[in-house]
């Protein structure tokens, strides 16, 4: 090992079809040295890592330009087994091990270690008999070398998640001639004490000479952790700076930064806040990947609310446990009554429409017309677009046709006519039908989820500029759920940032940049110094 | 050369093809009725004339030859031995002596017979007419009488528990019959006529004498009289006969012969020009897989005519069969809907269906009202074994295309049992004999057999239209596409489409399920009734097993996914199933014929389709 350092990476571009994802990014490890890789959802960490692993959707869609060093030399990955060989190796966000094996077999899943007998010297190698003892001894002194007293032959089926987790690095540690170790995002799942064990772990990898890569949105335990950070952004390199030398704060400053123009700039005003719409006490909403936490906020009639925070966080947990979309529990009071959860329709029939973030999936009727789509829930919930003739309850085609021409026109919906298939429009007029469908039922109270997801600008615009007439003109409460801090700093009266379930703090959508990176990495601003310090 | 302009070109020289056929056929047609015409058969039927008249020279040979030979014999003063193998000697030689021997035809003067014959085949079209005539009166003189006696016969089998059979055809007893006195005199008439043919034919064959003209005069008579034939058969029947070589202008006859399939062929090349030109618009507007099958179909027509199969029955058949299947097709509409997917388990309706059948025979309840009370019971058994059905379907769900296929086999499997034990006394629904029903329950006038079928059914030309089986397809069509429109239906619609979209708006799914499962099970209740009354017999045991899967790749067929359909799915899926059913299977049996080909390809093309449907089940373009 002469090279300066283990892993370079020079100049890395990749682009899907006209989308650049990454940008120009270098980055430099050395051995023995733990580097954070720092980004939020989207910034182009996990197409780098992608990149580093030569993983087919890299290759298939056109491979990347610039260059790999390992030691210094230039290398070729085609594929994760040939990352694997080269000494590269992966702890994975979501477990890859298999539940019904022993901890022992996990680690050495197709490096057994084994001796020939009567058959395999007939049939061949596959046929050797395992040297379970020798197996065991080497994944005891794995398992001991992370820190594990668990014992080898327990099966992994029913282990907490973080002793998963401890098995699969015990597992990439005991690979031989292992020399770089990718985290990704590794403390998501653990408890605090654990991700503590889990930091301390990593600094006993790296000081026996493996240098490590840790992907993570948390900046306390970058600064816990991490030697040298490289920050991404929009798929450009931000900033790469050495531990010792940087804050808290500034860290959180270059990762959210300004990015470009905003799309839609609503004037400023004095934001109302004497009557309250929408109260929420204690909620948690089992959403999988999106689990809320306990969360109390109110929101004010007449205020355009956002809610902000990564991906994972549980901020579209929010709208979609008062929607009960998913089982909740909590107290919500809709302008003063109670709202009882459980029944979506309900909920729908008290006046709160939203627009769901997942379109395809509970947003639209992709085998249905524009018109269909539009009109359902006015139809369902609230008896209109129907008439009676005799016996028969049905559709009033016309009055259908006339609210869909009309939501067309003021939307702006792309489409050959409303008897188009929604499945069959592009993203961005898919979700105006789904905004068409929630302006339908006349809403006092409006969710959006992730309005802009997948969208183009042009689409991008008119959603936005359409909530902030909707809010200006007729008064509507809307809460903005979205990704995008900058859609909700332009649109929003104030924003809720939401981390772990729980809600950080309310933001004013003038607060520095700074603090929107301490409130979603977990970190009430003002607070830093005492959370800093708290973890180790 | 860009492959619009490939396609333009080829679509182009086929059409052109194909109005050359037309024209042609076209100017060949009348030709048939017209002098050429009655020139080639009159040429054709002389020569198969003189080659059956041949048979009887060499006959009248043979003869002379024996007698000489058993003259010689006696006279040479042999016993009966001798006299018998010099007999056998003889007859071999004589044979051996003319088997070869060929007359030139040409050099004969044919214009005396000709002239005979002619006047021989109107003396027989005379009689055999006013034969005909006489007969129809005595049929309608005694039709009472026989009717009478039938009803008598049936009804003494009745009493005394026989198995009585299905609705036999009166026949009156043609043994007191005695030819008029027009007809022997029309006889007496065609002999005298024949006598000039004899006399015509003595000429060219002198050693025919009297005896071997009588012998001759069936098969003479035969021939002479076939020209009461269409063209085409006799043509056929004459060139089967080896008389082809008799045609001095055989390119001219020929197209005489086949002037209709030249038309048929110019009109296949039209249609396919017409294809090859809007292949894109059809596949745009139908999708692929119609558009295949449906040429398909089109093909079939084209060979039953080819093969002179009656076009207009097979086409009236493809209808009747459309009309019948189309309700249990129909089912599945609102299967798809709900979300269930292809309701499979369709025999639980089938089943249904048919005890309500059963009951209505087993109380006699005679015509509309009988067969309306077989649609309300089994609507009703329907809608509870569906309810519990879908009760099922809504703890499987994911599982829904294994589910429906189960449910299907095993409903049938347990019914087996349950046609056997089930109380019914009617002798026309017991086996005459131990316990259980009938494999095959015939329906007759007596209950609801082509009840809708007949209907204000009319014909034009050869083809009927059973036209309240259609009304009645449209109205549960119409029905459906209604229900489609209302709350409940929509509300089911998003069910099937979308299910967490329809949970988002506060929808009982599973009771959006249960509407729909009921609703598909009613329908394949009223759907066998259907069909039953059409085909005239309630088939139970296994018998609706297959039926669950032939409505299923109709719908498919028809264009329709696992997951979305509409009515005119189920129309044009059913008219092309059947239709190639009942078209390619008579098209078999000509193409391979004397072989029991047609059931094999019945099997094979109804689950080829079943399959192919499957592959489509995905569904294809969202137009």
């Amino acid at each position: 090992m002469s090279a300066e350092y283990v892993l370079e990476m020079k100049n890395i571009t990749k682009r899907y079809g006209e989308n650049t994802v990454l940008s120009d990014v270098s980055l430099s490890v050395r051995p023995g040295e733990i580097h954070a890789l720092l980004g939020e959802n989207g910034a182009g960490k996990s197409t780098l890592k992608n990149v580093l692993f030569g993983m087919p959707v890299i290759h298939s869609t056109g491979g990347f330009e610039g260059h790999v060093l390992l030691n210094g030399e230039e290398a070729h990955i085609s594929s994760p087994h040939e990352a694997m060989v080269k000494g590269i190796g992966m702890v994975h966000q979501e477990f890859m091990l298999l539940p019904g094996f022993t901890v022992t077999e996990n680690i050495k899943l197709n490096r057994e270690i084994t001796h020939p007998n009567v058959f395999s010297r007939i049939f061949g190698k596959n046929l050797e008999t395992l040297d379970m003892d020798a197996m065991s001894g080497d994944a005891r002194s794995a398992l001991d070398s992370v820190g594990m007293s668990i014992d080898e032959y327990t099966r992994v089926e029913g282990m907490p998640v973080g002793y998963m987790q401890f098995v699969e690095i015990a597992r990439e540690i005991d690979k031989s001639g292992i020399k770089l170790l990718v985290f990704d995002e590794p403390t998501a799942v653990l408890t605090e004490s654990e991700a503590t064990q889990l930091i301390s772990v990593m600094k006993q990898i790296a000081a026996s000479g493996i240098a490590i890569i840790f992907i993570t949105h948390r900046l306390d335990e970058v600064m816990a952790a991490a030697d040298s950070i490289t920050i991404l952004r929009d798929g450009r390199l931000a900033a790469t700076r050495a531990a010792r030398e940087t804050s808290i704060v500034e860290l959180a400053e270059v990762m959210i930064g300004r990015k470009g123009e905003a799309v839609v700039e609503a004037g400023p005003r004095e934001a109302p806040h004497e009557r309250v719409a929408l109260e929420v006490r204690d909620l948690y909403v089992n959403m999988p990947g999106e689990e809320v936490r306990g969360v109390s906020f109110d929101v004010y009639e007449g205020e355009i609310m956002g809610v902000g925070g990564l991906a994972g966080q549980g901020k579209l947990g929010i709208p979609n446990g008062v929607m009960s979309l998913y089982s909740a529990q909590g107290e919500i009071k809709l302008f003063g009554q109670p709202l009882k959860l459980g029944n979506a329709g309900a909920a729908l029939s008290s006046g709160i429409a939203m627009v769901s973030e997942d379109r395809k999936g509970v947003g639209l009727l992709l085998d249905q017309s524009i018109e269909d789509n539009i009109v359902f829930n006015a139809m369902q919930i609230k008896g209109e677009y129907l008439h009676k003739i005799g016996p028969f309850t049905l559709k009033d085609s016309a009055a259908i046709r006339a609210v869909a021409n009309r939501m067309i026109q003021e939307l702006d919906i792309r489409c050959f006519g409303p008897t188009q298939h929604a499945g069959t429009l592009s993203g961005g007029n898919q979700q105006k039908v789904c905004i068409a469908r929630a302006l339908v039922m006349g809403p006092k109270f409006l969710f959006v989820s992730e309005p802009t997801r997948g969208i183009d600008i042009g689409a991008k615009k008119l959603v936005l500029e359409t909530l902030v007439k909707l809010n200006r003109e007729q008064g509507m409460t809307i809460v903005m759920v979205s990704s995008e801090l900058q859609e909700l700093r332009s649109i929003c009266d104030r924003i809720a940032i939401v981390s772990e379930g729980k809600l950080v703090d309310t933001l004013s959508p003038e607060a520095s940049d700074a603090d929107f990176g301490l409130a979603m990495s977990g970190i009430k601003p003002g607070a830093q110094e005492q959370k800093g310090g708290g973890a180790k | 050369m860009t492959p619009s302009k490939v396609k333009r070109i080829i679509a182009i020289v086929l059409a052109v093809a194909g109005v050359a056929l037309i024209v042609l056929g076209a100017l060949s047609l009348p030709k048939r009725g017209g002098e050429q015409g009655q020139q080639i058969l009159d040429t054709l039927r002389i020569r198969t004339l003189l080659n059956a008249t041949g048979d009887g020279v060499v006959e009248s040979y043979v003869a002379i030859a024996k007698k000489d030979a058993t003259a010689k014999a006696k006279e040479a003063g042999g016993g009966m031995a001798a006299i018998r193998d010099a007999v056998a000697k003889a007859e071999e030689e004589t044979r051996a002596k003319y088997a070869n021997a060929t007359t030139d035809f040409s050099t004969l003067d044919t214009e005396a017979l000709s002239q005979a014959v002619h006047a021989y085949e109107s003396a027989l079209s005379a009689y055999y007419a006013s034969a005909a005539a006489a007969e129809q009166a005595y049929v309608d003189a005694h039709m009472e009488e026989a009717r009478a006696a039938a009803e008598a016969e049936r009804a003494a089998k009745l009493a005394a528990g026989e198995d009585v059979p299905e609705e036999t055809e009166v026949t009156v007893d043609m043994s007191g019959f005695e030819a008029t006195e027009e007809m022997q005199r029309l006889s007496a008439a065609a002999d005298e006529s024949y006598a000039a043919v004899g006399a015509a034919l003595q000429e060219i064959y002198p050693v025919l004498d009297s005896g071997a003209l009588d012998t001759l005069k069936g098969t003479i008579s035969a021939i002479v009289f076939q020209s009461g034939d269409t063209f085409t058969v006799q043509y056929d029947r004459y060139i089967a006969a080896g008389s082809g070589a008799a045609l001095s202008n055989a390119t001219s006859a020929f197209l005489v012969r086949y002037a209709d399939d030249l038309v048929y062929g110019g009109v296949a090349l039209l249609v396919c020009a017409l294809v090859v030109m809007f292949n894109e618009l059809l596949v745009s507007k139908l999708g692929i897989p119609r558009v295949i099958i449906g040429l398909f179909f089109i093909l079939l027509c084209f060979m039953s005519l080819w093969y002179d199969l009656s076009l207009s029955t097979l086409l009236s058949n493809t209808v009747v069969r459309m009309g019948m299947n189309s309700i249990m097709v129909l089912a599945m509409v609102p299967g798809i809907q709900c979300g269930i997917s292809l309701n499979l388990g369709l025999p639980i309706g089938l089943v249904a269906g048919l005890i309500g059948g059963l009951m209505t025979i087993e109380m006699g309840i005679p015509g509309w009202g009988g067969f309306l009370f077989a649609i309300l019971v089994g609507a009703v058994i329907a809608a509870v074994a569906g309810w519990l059905y879908a009760q099922l379907l809504n703890r499987l769900k994911g599982e829904e295309m294994s589910v429906t296929t189960y449910v299907g086999f095993s409903i049938v499997s347990l019914m087996c049992i349950a046609w056997l034990v089930l109380p019914f006394q009617s002798l026309k629904l017991r086996w005459p004999l131990g316990t259980g029903l009938r494999n095959t329950i015939g329906l007759d006038s007596t209950n609801f057999k082509h009840i809708l079928d007949d209907l204000l059914a009319f014909n034009i030309g050869g083809f009927t239209v059973p036209t309240g089986l259609l009304l009645f397809m449209l109205l549960c069509c119409f029905l459906v596409w209604l229900f489609s429109r209302s709350k409940t239906g929509v509300a089911m619609q998003a069910v099937g489409n979308n299910p967490r979209f329809a949970e988002a708006t506060g929808i009982n799914v599973d009771k959006m399920r249960v509407i729909g499962t009921v609703l598909s099970t009613v329908l394949g209740a009223v759907g066998i009734l259907v069909y039953s009354q059409s085909y005239g017999f309630m088939q139970l045991y296994t018998a609706p097993r297959q039926m669950g899967f032939i409505a299923a790749s109709a719908i498919l067929i028809g264009g329709a996914s696992t997951s979305r359909c509409k009515i005119s799915h189920v129309l044009i899926g059913t008219f092309l199933f059947q239709g190639v059913l009942t078209l390619g299977m008579p098209v078999a049996n000509v193409l391979v014929p004397g072989s029991t080909i047609s059931e094999t390809l019945r099997i094979l093309i109804s689950n080829g389709i079943i399959l192919y449907a499957l592959t489509k089940s995905g569904g294809g373009s969202r137009a």
